[in-house]
C-alpha cells in the first residue's frame, strides 16, 4: 500500500494544475488566518480601550446617589476569543456589548453584521468557510476519478496483476487525498500558532488539537466516500455527481432543513411574546418607584415590625434601598424564569441538532469547530449569564449602599463617595474551561467517529463490489 | 500451462463463451482470432482471474485464476491493446513502480537494461511517459512482464495501432520471450501478424472455437480465406 501511496503523492507533487490550486489555497488560507488574527487583535484592542475608558468613567464618578449610579450603569464586553480567526461562529451576529443597569436586563448589541453592511449582505471570507466548504469540495474533485480513472485506463488490471490488492489500492487512494486535505489544514493551524504563539496556553492548545481532529475526521469521511463512489460506479462522472449531491445536501440543504424542523419542534417565543410575558410577570412584583404599590407597603410593614417601630422616619436605614433591591430580586426571578425557559428550549434544540449529525456529519463538524473555537451559542450564553451575575452583584452593592450606607428613607440627595464606586470590581469574563466544552461536544465527536467506522465499512464493501472486467 | 475445459461464460446480456476447450503448452504462442464480441477478451479475463466461468474449468499452471488470484498474479503478465502507464512518471519510474508492486527490486541500471532489451531507446528511459508513442508504451508493458519473469503472457490486440516497424519489433520480442519459455496467448484481428508470430491459431465465433490451425501449415492467403469464410458463414 505504501508504494501505491507514494506514487499517488508523486502524482500530486508533479501535477501542475494541482500545484497551482494548492498554492492558491495556501495563499488564501494564510491570508484569511492572518487577516482574521489581525481583526481579532484590533477588536481586542478596541474593546480593551472601550472597557478601560468606561472603567475610568466609573471610577471617576462624582459623589452621587447609588440609585442614580444604578441607572447610570455601565457596559460589559464579550472579549474577542483567540480562536476567532479560525472560526468566528455565531460571534458575527450575536453582538458583543451589553449595557448593565438597574431594573432591566438589556439585550446584547453591537454585532459585526449590524455594523458592516457587506458582512450582513455577503457574509465574510473566513477560514471556517474555506475549511468547511471549499476544502471538502477540493478533496471531492481530487478523489472522484481516483479509482474510475484506473478502471477506465485499464491500469487497475495492471496493478492487480502486479500483486496489489483491491483494498490496498483503495486505502492508498484515500490516504493520498486525505493527506492533501490534512496538509492544508495543518498549514492553517500552524500559521495560526505562529501568529499567536505567545498567547497560546494549554487550554487553547487542547481546543486547537480537537479543532484539528474534527476537521481531520471530516476530511477522512469525505475522501473515503468519494473513493467509495469512484470504485463502485462505472464512470467518474457518476461518482462526481453523487459526491457533489452529497456535498450540497450535507453542507447547504440539510443543516437549514434540520434547524428549521428542530425550531418548529422546540419553538422559541417571539421577542414580543417574551417581552410581554416578562412585563406581565414583572407587574406582579414590587415596583420600587411606586410608593403606593401594595407589595411595597407589605414589605414596609415587615421591615417596621422587624425594627419594632411604626414609622419609616424612625428607621435607622434607608427603606428606599431595600425596596429597590426587593424590586430587583423579583425582576431577577422573573428573568430567571423566562430566560431559563428559553435556555431549556435552546438546550433541547442544540441536543436535537447534535443528534441530526447521525445523518449529516457536517453538523458535527460545524458544532465542534464553533465550540472549540469558543464562538458557539454555548459560550455566548455563558457570557450572558456571567454578565447578568455581574449586573446583579453590581445593583445589589449599589442598593445595599443606598439602604445601609448611612442615609435615611426618602433622602434621595444622599450621595455615596467616589471611593465606594472605585471599590466595586470591574466585570471580568471567565472563559469556559476546556473540559466543560469537551463534555458539551463529546456527542459530536462520537458521531464523527461512528461515521468513520461506517465509511470504513463502505470501503470494505466497495473493494468486494469493485468490478474489474 | 494454459487449460480451458468446456468453459462457458454467461452474462446477463448473453453468452460470451460456449464450451471453449483449449490447451496451450509452455513456450507456445497461441493466437485467438475473431471479430468484436467473439469472446477473445472474455477468455483473457477468465485467465486473468477477473471473471469466474459459468461452467467448465480454467487452469493456469495447474491453478485456478479466479480462486488463486495471488499465486496467479506472480505467474501472469497482461498486455492490453493500450498499455496505460502513469504519464507523470518516466519509463524507468513506471517499470520500477510496477516491479515494486510485484515485490521485485532492481537497480536503476538493471531496469534500464530491461527497457533496452524490450526495444525502448535509451534516450526515452528517463522521459516522462506522457510523451511516449503507443509503441513505446507497449514496450514498457512488455518490460514489466519481462522483469516479472512471467510464465504466461496474455495479450489483447497488442499490435493494434502500431506502425509496421513497431509491430515487427513486438513480434521479435514475443518470439524471444517464447523461446525463453514463456507461454503466450494473444487475441488479435491482425491475420498477417498472427500467422507470423504464433504456433497455433484459433478462430472464435460467437463464443465458440470454430477452427484451430497450425501456423506453419497455412499460408497468409489461406488463413484469410478460412477466417473470412467462418466470419461470413
Amino acid at each position: 500500500m505504501w508504494r501505491i501511496l507514494k506514487n499517488e503523492l508523486i502524482f500530486l507533487l508533479r501535477n501542475r494544475v494541482i500545484k497551482a490550486i494548492t498554492a492558491g489555497f495556501i495563499i488564501l488560507l494564510l491570508l484569511t488566518i492572518y487577516l482574521g488574527s489581525l481583526q481579532t487583535e484590533t477588536q481586542s484592542e478596541t474593546y480593551k480601550a472601550a472597557k478601560s475608558h468606561l472603567r475610568e468613567q466609573w471610577e471617576s464618578l462624582d459623589a452621587v446617589n447609588p440609585h442614580s449610579a444604578a441607572h447610570y450603569g455601565t457596559y460589559v464586553f464579550k472579549p474577542a476569543n483567540l480562536l476567532s480567526s479560525l472560526d468566528e461562529g455565531v460571534r458575527g451576529t450575536t453582538g458583543n456589548v451589553l449595557r448593565v443597569e438597574g431594573h432591566v436586563q438589556n439585550e446584547i448589541a453591537h454585532s459585526e453584521a449590524s455594523q458592516m453592511q457587506f458582512v450582513s449582505k455577503f457574509g465574510k471570507l473566513k477560514s471556517s468557510l474555506i475549511l468547511q466548504f471549499i476544502i471538502p469540495l477540493l478533496l471531492i474533485f481530487l478523489a472522484f476519478r481516483s479509482i474510475s480513472a484506473e478502471k477506465e485506463s485499464g491500469r487497475l488490471k495492471f496493478l492487480l496483476l502486479q500483486g496489489a490488492s483491491k483494498s490496498n489500492i483503495l486505502w492508498a487512494k484515500l490516504l493520498s487525498v486525505w493527506l492533501f486535505g490534512l496538509l492544508l489544514l495543518f498549514l492553517t493551524v500552524a500559521l495560526y500558532v505562529l501568529i499567536n504563539f505567545n498567547s497560546i496556553n494549554t487550554d487553547t492548545f487542547k481546543r486547537l488539537s480537537l479543532f484539528f481532529t474534527s476537521y481531520s475526521v471530516y476530511y477522512f469521511i469525505i475522501s473515503r466516500l468519494t473513493v467509495f463512489f469512484s470504485a463502485i460506479w462505472q464512470n467518474a462522472t457518476t461518482a462526481l455527481t453523487t459526491m457533489l449531491g452529497i456535498w450540497i445536501l450535507w453542507s447547504i440543504f440539510l443543516p437549514n432543513i434540520m434547524m428549521s424542523t428542530i425550531e418548529k419542534l422546540y419553538e422559541l417565543p417571539s421577542r414580543d411574546e417574551f417581552q410581554s410575558a416578562m412585563k406581565e410577570d414583572r407587574s406582579e412584583g414590587i415596583n420600587g418607584h411606586d410608593p403606593k404599590d401594595a407589595r411595597a407597603k407589605a414589605l414596609k410593614e415587615k421591615i417596621l415590625s422587624e425594627y419594632n417601630i411604626d414609622s419609616l422616619s424612625a428607621l435607622p436605614i434607608n427603606f428606599d434601598g431595600i425596596v429597590m433591591q426587593a424590586d430587583e430580586e423579583y425582576g431577577n426571578m422573573v428573568w430567571d424564569k423566562h430566560f431559563g425557559a428559553i435556555r431549556d428550549i435552546t438546550t433541547k434544540q442544540k441536543r436535537a441538532y447534535q443528534l441530526a449529525a447521525i445523518i449529516n456529519p457536517f453538523i458535527s463538524l460545524q458544532n465542534t469547530s464553533m465550540g472549540f473555537a469558543a464562538n458557539d451559542n454555548y459560550h455566548h450564553q455563558a457570557f450572558l449569564l456571567q454578565a447578568e451575575h455581574y449586573r446583579r452583584d453590581l445593583i445589589k452593592t449599589l442598593n445595599d449602599e443606598h439602604a445601609y450606607g448611612g442615609s435615611k428613607t426618602g433622602n434621595w440627595d444622599w450621595q455615596a463617595d467616589n471611593d465606594f464606586y472605585s471599590s466595586i470590581p470591574d466585570f471580568t469574563y471567565r472563559p469556559l474551561k476546556f473540559n466543560e466544552v469537551f463534555f458539551r461536544y463529546r456527542l459530536d465527536l462520537i458521531i464523527l467517529m461512528c461515521w468513520v467506522i461506517l465509511t470504513c465499512l463502505f470501503v470494505t464493501l466497495s473493494s468486494n463490489k469493485m468490478k474489474i472486467a | 500451462m494454459i487449460q480451458l475445459s468446456n468453459v462457458t461464460k454467461q452474462y446477463k446480456s448473453g453468452t460470451a463463451l460456449k464450451g471453449l476447450t483449449l490447451q496451450i503448452d509452455q513456450g507456445q504462442i497461441y493466437a485467438l482470432l475473431g471479430s468484436n464480441g467473439a469472446g477473445k477478451t472474455t477468455t483473457i479475463n477468465l485467465l486473468l482471474g477477473f471473471l469466474n466461468p459459468t461452467s467448465g474449468e480454467v487452469t493456469l499452471d495447474g491453478l485456478s485464476p479466479f480462486k488463486d488470484r495471488k499465486a496467479i498474479s506472480k505467474r501472469v503478465a497482461y498486455i492490453p491493446e493500450n498499455v496505460s502507464l502513469y504519464p507523470y512518471l518516466t519509463g524507468v519510474e513506471n517499470l520500477d513502480y510496477f516491479c515494486s508492486l510485484a515485490g521485485i527490486k532492481k537497480s536503476k541500471q538493471a531496469l534500464k537494461e530491461i527497457l533496452t532489451k524490450c526495444g525502448l531507446q535509451s534516450g526515452a528511459h528517463t522521459q516522462k511517459v506522457a510523451g511516449y508513442s503507443k509503441g513505446m508504451r507497449q514496450k514498457v508493458g512488455i518490460a514489466i512482464a519481462y522483469a516479472k519473469e512471467a510464465k504466461v503472457l496474455l495479450l489483447d490486440e497488442p499490435a493494434s495501432g502500431l506502425d509496421p516497424a513497431a509491430s515487427n519489433e513486438l513480434t521479435m520480442l514475443l518470439k524471444q520471450l517464447a523461446k525463453e519459455g514463456a507461454t503466450i496467448l494473444m487475441a488479435s484481428h491482425d491475420l498477417f501478424r498472427v500467422r507470423e508470430i504464433s504456433d497455433r491459431i484459433g478462430i472464435l465465433k460467437k463464443g465458440e472455437l470454430v477452427r484451430e490451425l497450425k501456423a506453419e501449415t497455412v499460408s497468409a492467403n489461406e488463413l484469410e480465406k478460412v477466417y473470412l469464410d467462418y466470419m461470413q458463414a
